[in-house]
């Protein structure tokens, strides 16, 4: 056993041990105060981390927009998140007189509950997972589904206008992008034959005779619309339709102030940096990798994620809300169900597995050959729908400038009457 | 008492606490969001019964989705700021489906209710000894006897069995043509209409009002139209 490979194991062995020994009169209290113990780190992991992304956040979209961001506060500003922590909790905090008391109140925490519940079946290095949920994936896209309703409840608590519109666009974008979100996911369970992200990390090793190529080169096109509509899901620019001030000011969490909007704030980036980590998992090997410990190299590839949310964030400007409505329901829906379609013949046609061979006939191919063909009709799909909606946009522009073309000659002919 | 039966007395309080909130409170949204947490209580008993499958598909779809178009329904109707009139068919409807929750009762299973949670009728699928004739029953099993695991792999077997010919392929060949019907009817209502049709629209509702002021005329409660222009009798037709 490598000490430095299995550190988190080593140490998570250890401290269960000494709970056992102390609850040694009863194994159920010591399962409880174990499980209860490990979601307290969990969520202590998501909270710290949501402190230092702020501060890199700010750091590298400064640094994108060729500005310095927080220098002020400690060396290089690297208190920042404590001085911004330090500010939310001695804020005032304020419920508007009209609010419905108990939804307004409860929404902040809904939001962050659901948003640390992700991280209880995020597998960390091998044997390290909070609980390893054989549906895990779909686990996943369920809780997300579920912040939905806090954003409602904060939208209708608060009593306000902006924060009601601020909530049902929000619910229209997220309620929109978990479709493709969804279909995307479908062609890694497939070829993964596990909804369960241990079980898909594990397919994408050497080990067992797998061939140890991460899904990203199975399905591009699967990782590209999984990436855009995560992003849109955690309501990232450039889907942060609801920083529009003059628009509709802040959105859902518009009257929140203090710790509760801290509490908005913190489910947002933990939020996104599930998405980077479920994005790691499923298309990058999780923390699968050769010499690095396994923790780091999970590590390295959310990282590695994130700062091409940031990356975004820093160059992208924000779309409008039909564009936003049309990406998602005119071209990344269609995309992807063809690309399930298409996956699944090509899945059933060139097997690897011989016993499936015999049982159901198909092509017996290595499955380096598998990726390849699999990789192939991706791009495929996406240079053929890009294409065909390059196509299909400049008719429209040359449909609607004949249009402006026609008012503005009978403009003269009217003004030369 | 096992910690199973505990926690199922508990998450059962709970659901029933928040159904009855639901259908007693004045106010629309709460109720909404009572029914939400029913939902996850009724997650909660999944869990319970070892069915994960179960339990993050009913969070998935009635609280992400069902839910959700409840309470934009909600929102939408009038009276949503303050007291809703109460429901003068109240108890109509509770004794509606009192009496058809006991007859479905009746018709499916023996009225034998019990705590034994890996017999009930879903689970009970996947439970490794019990026959097919049990799957729609409740039976008692004495305390202190082992309950039966649910098997890792009961969400192959649910899978397989939902293209078995012998098993459930027929209801959900029939349930994906009904979700195909019913999406083809929303395209169909929500599309962008051509200015054909539009004008084809317009035409035949001017028509449908002219018939409806012509019967109305016959009828005697408007006065002859021959004095009245073409206008008033269509502004007419409208009350």
């Amino acid at each position: 056993m490598n000490v430095i490979n299995d550190l988190l194991k080593i140490i998570g062995d250890f401290i269960a041990g000494i709970i056992n020994s102390i609850f040694s009169f009863s194994p159920f209290l010591a399962d409880v105060v174990t499980m209860g113990l490990a979601a307290v780190i969990l969520c202590t992991f998501a909270a710290l981390s949501f402190m230092g992304l702020t501060y890199v956040e700010r750091k590298v979209v400064a640094r994108i927009q060729d500005r310095v961001g927080p220098n002020q506060a400690g060396p290089l500003g690297l208190l920042q998140p404590l001085a911004d922590g330090i500010k939310m909790f001695t804020k005032e905090d304020t419920t508007p007189a009209a609010a419905d008391r108990w939804v307004y109140n409860l929404a902040p925490l809904v939001i962050a509950v659901f948003a640390l519940t992700t991280y209880a079946v995020l597998p960390f290095a091998p044997g390290v997972v909070g609980t390893n949920l054989n549906v895990g994936v779909f686990y996943i896209i369920a809780i997300g589904s579920g912040s939905i309703v806090a954003i409602i409840m904060a939208g209708w608590g608060s009593n306000n206008k902006y924060a009601l519109l601020g909530a049902f666009r929000t619910v229209a974008q997220l309620v929109g992008y978990e479709v493709p979100m969804l279909l995307n996911v479908l062609p890694v369970v497939m070829i993964a034959g596990s909804m369960g992200l241990t079980d898909i990390i594990t397919q994408q090793t050497t080990l067992n005779g797998n061939p140890g190529i991460p899904f990203i080169v199975f399905f591009p096109l699967s990782a590209l619309v999984f990436l855009i509509s995560g992003i849109a899901e955690t309501a990232r620019s450039p889907f942060d339709l609801l920083e529009a001030e003059s628009e509709i000011v802040a959105g859902f969490h518009v009257e929140y102030s203090g710790m509760k909007f801290a509490l908005f704030f913190l489910g947002e980036y933990v939020n996104a940096l599930a998405v980077a980590f479920v994005f790691s998992t499923l298309f990058l090997g999780g923390y699968a990798g050769p010499v690095l410990p396994p923790y780091i190299w999970l590590l390295l590839k959310a990282a590695a994620v994130f700062f091409v949310f940031m990356w975004l964030r820093g160059t992208l400007p924000r779309i409008r809300v039909d564009q936003m409505h049309n990406m998602n329901w005119k071209f990344l829906v269609p995309v992807s169900i063809v690309h399930l379609v298409v996956v699944m013949a090509l899945m059933k046609l060139f097997v690897t597995n011989p016993a499936q061979v015999q049982a159901n006939g198909g092509i017996l191919v290595t499955p380096g050959v598998q990726a390849a063909i699999l990789f192939t009709a991706s791009i495929a799909i996406l240079i053929g729908s890009l294409v065909i909606a390059a196509r299909r946009a400049r008719i429209m522009r040359l449909q609607e400038e004949a249009v402006l073309e026609q008012r503005r000659a009978e403009n003269i002919a009217a003004v030369s009457v | 008492m096992t910690i199973q039966q505990v926690l199922f007395i508990v998450i059962a309080l709970a659901v029933l606490g928040a159904a009855i909130f639901v259908v007693t409170t004045r106010n629309l949204f709460r109720a909404a969001l009572m029914m939400i947490a029913a939902f996850f209580g009724i997650a909660g008993l999944f869990v319970l019964l070892d069915a994960g499958l179960f339990a993050v598909a009913q969070v998935l779809i009635y609280i992400g989705a069902i839910s959700i178009l409840v309470i934009f329904a909600v929102m939408l109707t009038r009276g949503m700021q303050g007291m809703v009139p109460r429901n003068s068919q109240a108890t109509a409807a509770a004794v509606t489906v009192a009496v058809v929750f006991a007859v479905l009762l009746l018709l499916f299973g023996p009225l034998r209710l019990t705590l034994d949670l890996a017999r009930w009728p879903v689970i009970s699928l996947f439970a490794a000894n019990v026959s097919p004739r049990d799957v729609g029953g409740i039976e008692w099993t004495p305390p202190g006897q082992a309950i039966p695991a649910v098997p890792d792999t009961y969400i192959a077997d649910f899978g397989r069995s939902l293209v078995d010919l012998n098993q459930y392929l027929l209801p959900f060949l029939l349930i994906a043509f009904l979700v195909d019907v019913v999406l083809a009817g929303a395209i169909f209502i929500a599309r962008q209409r051509r200015p054909a049709e539009i004008v084809e629209d317009r035409q035949r509702q001017a028509e449908e009002e002219t018939e409806e002021a012509e019967a109305m005329r016959r009828a005697g409660v408007l006065p002859g139209a021959a004095s009245l222009p073409e206008g008033a009798v269509a502004s007419a037709s409208d009350h």
